[in-house]
Order: C-alpha cells, then structure tokens, then sequence
C-alpha cells in the first residue's frame, strides 16, 4: 500500500462525520457481500492452477482493507474539503432527476422509448431550474424521435417502440400511396 | 415493431391492399416469419437466422422475415423469454444449437431446449484437433498418448470452459482414458485469440471449429491432427478421431425450435417449411459458402436427437467438473 | 510487386466515385454510432453483414472500414463535450477533454484529437502496409505470461489518476476490479458475483460504468450545486483553434501514442484500452506542467487520441495477414469476408491483392476524410456547449439512455446505469477518483485471465513471468515506472550528501 496516509490538504476536524463514515462502512459491506459470494462460487475439480476464486478473494480482501482505512479516516473527521462540507446538496434538483430517471425505466417498457424519454427530459430540465415544461417536452420529443428514427431505422435495431412510433411510422409511412 | 408489424399483416389478410411503399414490403406478406436469436449479432446463431432469412426468401418460402437478438451467456439469457413471451406463436422459430444445451447445463439455468418444440437441425460445423507446424505430434495418437501420459503437461487451447471446444477436449480424454476434469484445457476468448495462440507455439494443441483453421493449415503454419466427423470429409486431408482408434464423434450442431405451445398442424406446417428449405439449391450454395455441413435432421427425429444429445453433453460437463 | 505499386493499385479501386461515396457514407455513419455509447463499430457492421448479398467486396469493406475509423472519431466527440463516452477506448479522452470543454477549450480538444487521431490512423496505415509481416511475426511471440506482464505494467498508470489520496484512489481500483469481474469466468465457466441475475453473466459492459459515473453521475452532482453557481461551462475562452503553445505541446503525444497503440493494438491480446492508459500516463510523466493534468492538459487528449486510432488500425494487422480477427469488429469483418466465399487467412495478400489493398487504400482515404468533415464540424460542436444547462443535462441523460438501452432491451442494463451514476455522485461529493474504477474494470479481469491461462500453459510454475525474456524485461520497466523517480530521488539526496561532504573535507 504506498502511502495510506496520503491526506494531508485536510487537517483532522475531530469528530467524525456522518458521510465519510457511510461510505467507509458502505466499502467494508461490499467487501463482506463480496468474501460470501466468493464461498458460494463452486471450486470444480477441473484442472486449473489458479481457481476461479483466488483474484475474487484478493480484490475482497484488497477492498476491504481499503475500507478500513477510510474508516478509521473518517472516524477522525473525514476527508471532505472545506466548501464540499459547507455546501447543502440541493436536494429538490435531485429528487426531480431521481424521479425522472425511475419513471424512465419504469415506463420504457410500456410505453417506448420516445415517451419515457420526454418524460426523462422533462424532469431532467425541471431539476435544473427549467420553468417551460411544454417546451421540454417539445425539445425532447424532438430529439427521441430523431434518435429512434436515425438509429433504430437505418440500422434496423429496435430501441423500444411503443404505441407513439408505432403510430408515428403508420403515420409516416403507412399512408405512401396504396 | 412488433405489435404493428402484426397488425399490418392481419390487415393485408384481411383487405390485401397492395404496393405500399418499398422499404415496407415485408410487412404486408402473408407469411410472416419471426426469428427469435439468442444471441448478439454477427455470431453463428444470427449469420444462421440471416442465411436462413435469405434463403427462405429466395425460394419463396415466406415473404417477410423479421429477426429479433437476446444475446447473453450462450443463450441462457434470452431462453426464458423465449419460453414464455413467444409462447403458442405458430409463425415463430428459435435459432440455437449445440453450444446452448452446454450454456443451459453449465450456467445452472432452470431451463432446457427439450422444453421447446423441435423443428429440425440444419447445419454442422465439425472441430479440429491442431498443432503448431513443428509440433513432435504426428497423429492424434502420439496426442492421446501424451495425454494419457499426463493430461497436465499438454496444454491445450480452445474457446471459453464448457464450449464445444472444451467439450470435444473431455471427450477425447475420456476415450482415451485420462481423466477429463485434469486436462489442461487454455480458455480463450474466441477463435482469433486462440488460433494465435497456437500460432506462436505457446500451447500444444488447438481445438476450434474446423473454419477457424482452415486458411492456417493451407498455408502450412498449423497441421490438423484429426477432426470430430463422423466419416472424411471431401476437400480436407485429414482423418477423423475415429479412425484414429478415438471413438469421439462431435459436431456443433445449429439448429430450429418452435415456441412450446404451439398446435400440430402449426408444428406439421413448419416442418415442411423448413424441409422444403433443406431441399432447396439455394440453401446447399448457403452452406457450401459458409462451410457448413448440411445434416437436416427434423421432427420427431430432432426431438429425440436433442434429448439424447442433452443427456451425453450434461454427462461430459459432469466429467470436467462444469456440472 | 513491392508494396507501393500494390498501394497504387489499391487507390485505383477505391478512388472510383462509387467507391468514395461508400466511404463517405461509412465514415458519416461511423462517426454518428461512434457518437452514440453502446452502439459501436462491431454491433453496426453486424447489423449491415446483408449489405454483402447486394454489393461488391471493395465497396462493402470500404463501407465498413470508413465505420470502423468513423467510430474512433465519433467517440472522442462526445467523451470530449458530454463527458459521455461513446466507445470504451475513448474513456481516457473524456479525461482531460471535458476539462478542457469546460474550460472554453473545446475548440482545442476536439482539434488536437481530430489531428491526432488523422496523424495516428495515417502512420498506422503505413505501418498496416509496411510492417505487417513484420509486426504480426513479433506480436505472436506474446504469450499469456507476456500479457500478464504487460497488465502490470498498465497498471502502474493507476498511479497518475489517483487523485488527492492514495487510499481513496486504490479503494476505487478495488471497486473496478469488482466489477470487472461479474459475470462467468471464461476458464471454468462458474458464474462469479452474479447474485443470479442471468443479465449479469456476460460481464457489464464498461461503457456502462464509464457513462454512469461520467456523464449520470456528474449531471446528479451539477444538479445538486447548480443553484449555488458552482461549475459553469464556460463555452470558449480565446481562438476557438488550436493555439500555437497547443500545437507544441500535441505533435510529440501524437507521435508517441501511436508508437504505443500500433504494436499493442496488432497485439492478439492487446486490444485499444491499454495503450490509452499507458499512453496518458507517460504524457503526464514526460509533461513540463503535470499539475495541469486532471484539469484540462491537453496532451492527456493528444496522446490517448493517437493512441486508440493507431491501436485499431493495428487490429488490422493480424486480421489481413494472418486472418486472425483479435477484436469484435475484426471478427465480423472477416465474416463478411465468408460470405464473399472469400477464406481469410495467410494468404489472403496474395490470393485476394485487389480487394486487400483496396481496403487499405480506402483506410487512407477514410482518414483524410473523416479529418475534413471532422474540423469544420468543430466550430458547431462547441455551440453546443452555450445549450442552457436544462436542456444540455436533459439532453445528456438522454442519450445515455439511447446507447445503453438500445442494444438489448433489457432494463437491467438502465437500472445498472442509473444505479452507477448515483455512485458517480457519491464519488465526485466525497473526492474520490473515478478513473481509477474504469482501469480496474478493464485490467482486472484481464490481467487474471492471462495469469491463470500462463500458470496452466506452466503447469503450475511460478517462474514463468521471470524466465520468459519478454515477460521479464515488461515486469523490469514496471518497476522502474513504480519505483524509478523515488530510486532517482534517492540518488540525487545522495549524491548531494556526499557533495556536500566532499566539499566540507
């Protein structure tokens, strides 16, 4: 391990912090999860020198460690810079591209890409201070649709049509003279 | 796609309008074929369905074909969505082959392709047992010899565990009487990697489908040892493990599966299609190009042929410790 | 024949009208899928194979050579204005390149990298026509033992991405080594950290990683400062061109990636990845103003650059020589090469010269090409980045959407993304690197997979990596790169000591 201690910038602030600390614990549980699955990869007795488990146990071993370094980094006040620390995440912003980005693998499926999209796009826009949802909606919808079009026609791949772009292409394509 | 597609047909069933637009010939047809690959595109699964697509269309067979791919993990990814969202559809085909009842076993998954209806096996593409040019082997033999001797010094390379190549690789072992869990087998992540690897002599045997080697052996850098067909094969100078005393016969078979819960006379009409295909000139130039070799095998035959072969191949993965 | 008639010949076939607008249309659709994350050359040459039924052998590989370099472009573009990566050997790029953007220099990037990669693609076309026996004879005297060296010595590249702290930086290589390595393991076919997702048993693709926690992962931590006026783009601050000082500090990255990513790339093992992490780590050493790095240092955009086109006209080496197809694309090309009834393989050059130098002329071709579409194009590109950030976010998410769930339909692959792309924010709010993720996830699993191949081959023998010449000396220059500047700091604190005693006596 070169150099554990490299955190100098930051002096010790006593206390711990709360962040630092979940994320230190957030490493150890991976590497914990990690050690279990290991055991439950099954060891055949087929011919190789070094198993399929021996690199898995390492990296573990290796992530774990780690995590008890961070750990014991953040028990004595984190690592956080000064203006990280003081600046409150904005959390409206987020809860709106969260929400954006679940509706969009919620709804992908059922309704096509091109909807779920928009709504992504929307919601997107919207955490970032976007006060037109109507706009974003048109912007957006322009630009899936250019996408599917482009991509998913001329390649032949389907994205994900839904009952938009199935109505769209009939729309398009269906009433060519017949 | 889908649901318009089927909805376009079932109108032209219906009014049988006539000459929309050209790019959209295919979803007015009557016989709309849909074929379901497990597998990303480019592979052997997809230049099957592709060459099958064109075939069927050059013989007239069906009108309009559309391909859907589900690739991952040798099939066993896109099998259950096979099994459960393409269930009953009388005018659909799975493509698959060898390599997924070894997928299927090896990746634990719950299923199998005796769940699915057998339509008929197509193509083959036997392997080949090789060595760099100025290897001490001289036969299959001198090869079987050595590994006996002790499986652990003969490295040999190949595709990934628990493929066709590994597979054929247990096989000899066991027919020669080494023990096929202790065979070194190198997994390489496809043909290219593992033909260069044999190239540079830093293994002692290759396996990979015969294609794979061919050009190598013409041009004199790699020797064929043996191959996995049943009888010599017209053009390629060399024995077979068989005649070799190996009584090994391999191919990686590809074949065509119905949806289950599809009815008789859906399943009747399939098979025809399908024979009819076999039968076709077209479809002989399609395997002569790609080097292939035609073993149609189809219904009730296929059925038994896949549980047989699923039996064997899950007693041979057993073997290597694969499961 | 030498080689420079056949050459002559090759640009007689290729420079037919019909032929240019093969090419014109291949490096056009290239770029555009390049651009597109997930959606890469190999999937696309796949999808167009039934183009061979319809025309003829020069005009298809023309086609799809123009989208094999096509792609290489496209995925710097987006890597250098979105943070976005289109293609996995373009992740590097979007490390200095989307800093530079944001700093008003994306003019600059995009012009050092549309260079470079012309540069790079020429010299390694030459190298294609040239050296091919040559390089192809040496590149398979690479064994697995060798790779495995090679793996270490990229590895040591970790060291100039780490960021503030070792411990943080090492705890997200450990976390990308992690993730490299989900899914069954090629050797013995068990499933590994599947958690019995089937979706999960080929592996995640890196792309995925490399977009979630670029792209998802920095809009989340935008989003959550934009309020507070934190991290503006400033669209361009002085010549939108390259400056003079720029063209300096480029022409030797250039020159020295494409010496890193031609060999490694005609490599049967090589791939594109590896010499852009060896490359962006020597330009950082050889740098007059490594402090620049992490912050928009363009020769972490120049090197890398040249770097992953000269690697993907090596792939080309083995492919056209030998008819060994080393990567995804080559693999589908030589299947189109079947469907001709043409069997690539050694004697390929001499059994099919029209078409094979054809191919390689149309490769020059393509380059100058894609060099004239691409520096016009740049003036438009950095409009982009005067969108308002709404819709410039919105958009984004987007289109990481698009690549990632456009191949395979599965929303495990979104989830998966999404799922990164709140690590991504967790990262970047608690000051870890998120590079470091990115070489672990690539090096991981292959440094395991040759290591375990090389320790089969020996049977078991340890030594292998010391007593093979080419393994041992890559295994030498990795600890000199490790240990080197501490050995020579050492010295020199030595030799002032002893200096300084001297001078006393």
């Amino acid at each position: 391990m070169p150099d554990p201690t490299g955190d100098p910038v930051v002096a010790p602030r006593g206390g711990f912090a709360v962040g630092e600390l979940c994320i230190a614990l957030g490493a150890i549980i991976l590497a914990a999860v990690m050690v279990w699955q290991v055991f439950e990869i099954p060891v055949s007795p087929l011919y190789a020198q070094v198993g399929p488990t021996v690199m898995p146990f390492f990296a573990a071993l290796g992530l774990g460690a780690l995590g008890v370094l961070l750990l014991l980094s953040a028990v004595r006040g984190g690592w956080q810079p000064e203006e990280e620390r003081e600046a409150r995440p904005d959390w409206q912003a987020l809860a709106w591209i969260i929400a954006g980005l679940v509706l969009n693998v919620a709804l992908i499926g059922p309704l096509g890409f091109t909807i779920a999209s928009v709504i992504l796009y929307v919601c997107v826009a919207r955490g970032f201070g976007s006060r037109n949802p109507l706009r974003d909606a048109g912007i957006g919808l322009a630009f899936a649709l250019i996408a599917y079009f482009g991509f998913a026609k001329t390649l032949g791949i389907n994205i994900g049509a839904g009952l938009l772009e199935n109505w769209l292409e009939s729309i398009v394509f269906g009433v060519v003279p017949s | 796609m889908l649901t318009r597609r089927e909805l376009l047909a079932t109108t032209v069933v219906a009014g049988a309008v006539q000459g929309l637009g050209l790019s959209f010939a295919q979803a007015q047809t009557l016989d709309m074929l849909k074929m379901f690959v497990p597998a990303a595109p480019g592979g052997g699964w997809d230049q099957t369905a592709r060459s099958l697509e064109a075939a069927l269309r050059a013989t007239k067979a069906v009108n309009g074909v559309q391909i859907t791919n589900v690739p991952g993990a040798g099939g066993a990814v896109g099998m259950p969505q096979f099994l459960n969202q393409w269930k009953g559809q009388g005018n659909a085909l799975m493509v698959a082959g060898m390599v997924m009842v070894g997928a299927l076993i090896a990746n634990k998954s719950p299923f199998s392709l005796t769940q699915v209806t057998p339509i008929a096996r197509l193509t083959g593409e036997f392997l080949a047992l090789c060595v760099p040019a100025g290897s001490a082997f001289k036969s299959a033999k001198d090869f079987a010899d050595a590994l006996k001797a002790d499986p652990t010094k003969v490295p040999v390379a190949g595709g990934s565990a628990g493929g066709s190549d590994h597979i054929l690789l247990g096989m000899i072992a066991k027919a020669v009487g080494a023990q096929p869990a202790k065979v070194s087998y190198v997994a390489f992540s496809g043909g290219g990697p593992a033909t260069a690897a044999l190239l540079g002599s830093q293994v002692a045997a290759g396996i990979s489908g015969y294609g794979e080697f061919g050009e190598q052996i013409k041009a004199g850098k790699l020797r064929v040892l043996a191959i996995s067909a049943d009888k010599r094969v017209d053009g390629i100078d060399a024995p077979t493990l068989k005649e070799q005393g190996i009584d090994v016969e391999l191919f990686n078979w590809r074949g065509v599966f119905a949806p289950p819960g599809v009815n008789d006379a859906q399943r009747t009409a399939m098979i025809a299609v399908i024979e009819k295909l076999a039968a076709s000139k077209e479809w002989a130039e399609t395997c002569k190009r790609q080097d292939w070799t035609q073993i149609t095998l189809t219904g009730a035959d296929y059925g038994k042929f896949i549980t047989e072969e699923t039996a064997r191949i899950g007693g041979i993965l057993k073997e290597l410790g694969l499961a | 024949m030498n080689a420079f008639d056949q050459l002559l010949h090759g640009f007689a076939v290729a420079l037919t009208p019909v032929n240019l607008m093969w090419c014109l249309v291949g490096t056009t659709l290239g770029t555009a899928i390049g651009v597109l994350p997930g959606l890469g050359p190999a999937l696309t040459i796949a999808l167009l194979l039934p183009i061979t039924f319809k025309v003829d052998p020069a005009a298809a590989f023309i086609l799809f050579a123009g989208i094999y370099y096509g792609a290489m472009y496209g995925g710097s573009t987006t890597s250098i204005l979105l943070n976005t990566p289109g293609e996995s050997a373009t992740i590097v790029t979007a490390l200095e390149g989307n800093k530079m953007a944001r700093n008003g220099r994306a003019g600059a990037a995009l012009a050092t990298s549309a260079i470079g990669s012309f540069v790079a693609g020429t010299i390694g076309t030459l190298g294609i026509t040239f050296l091919a026996p040559v390089v192809v004879d040496w590149a398979l005297r690479f064994g697995p033992a060798d790779y495995f060296a090679l793996m270490i010595l990229a590895f040591v590249t970790v060291s100039a991405v780490l960021g503030s702290s070792a411990t943080r930086g090492l705890a997200t290589l450990f976390l990308g080594i992690f993730l490299g390595l989900i899914g069954v393991d090629l050797q013995t076919g068990q499933a590994r950290f599947t958690f019995g997702v089937p979706e999960l048993l080929d592996g995640i693709n890196v792309i995925i990683v490399a977009v979630g926690l670029f792209a998802v992962g920095e809009t989340l931590y935008v989003a959550s400062r934009y309020r507070s006026g934190v991290d503006e783009i400033i669209p361009l601050k002085g010549s939108l061109w390259m400056t003079r000082e720029e063209w300096g500090r480029s022409w030797k990255p250039w020159l020295r990636g494409t010496a890193l990513g031609f060999p490694i790339g005609a490599m049967p093992a090589g791939g594109a990845e590896i010499p852009t992490f060896l490359s962006y780590y020597v330009e950082k050493k050889l740098s007059r103003k490594p402090e620049e790095f992490g912050h928009g240092a363009i020769e972490g955009v120049a090197g890398p650059e040249a770097a992953n086109n000269a690697s993907a006209a090596g792939v080309l080496v083995p492919m056209l020589t030998l008819g060994l197809p080393t990567s995804a694309t080559a693999a589908i090309m030589l299947s189109a090469f079947q469907s001709y009834g043409i069997n690539p393989g050694p004697l390929l050059f001499e059994s099919q010269a029209t078409l094979v130098w054809g191919l390689i002329a149309s490769l020059f071709i393509g380059n100058v090409m894609l060099l004239v579409l691409n520096l016009p194009m740049i003036a438009i590109w950095v409009k982009m980045l005067r969108i308002p950030a709404p819709q410039l976010y919105a958009g984004i998410l987007v289109f990481a959407t698009i690549g990632t769930y456009g191949i395979t339909q599965s929303p495990v692959d979104l989830i998966l993304l999404y799922v990164i792309g709140g690590l991504g924010y967790l990262m970047r709010r608690y000051d870890f690197p998120t590079a470091p993720v990115i070489i672990g996830m690539i090096l991981g699993p292959l440094a395991e997979q040759n290591f375990r191949q090389a320790m089969t081959i020996s049977a078991g023998d340890w030594t292998v990596f010391f007593t093979r010449p080419i393994s041992a000396t890559i295994l030498v220059l990795a600890l000199l790169a490790l240990a080197g500047p501490r050995l020579f700091g050492l010295w020199q604190t030595m030799r002032l000591k002893n200096q300084a005693l001297a001078g006393d006596s």
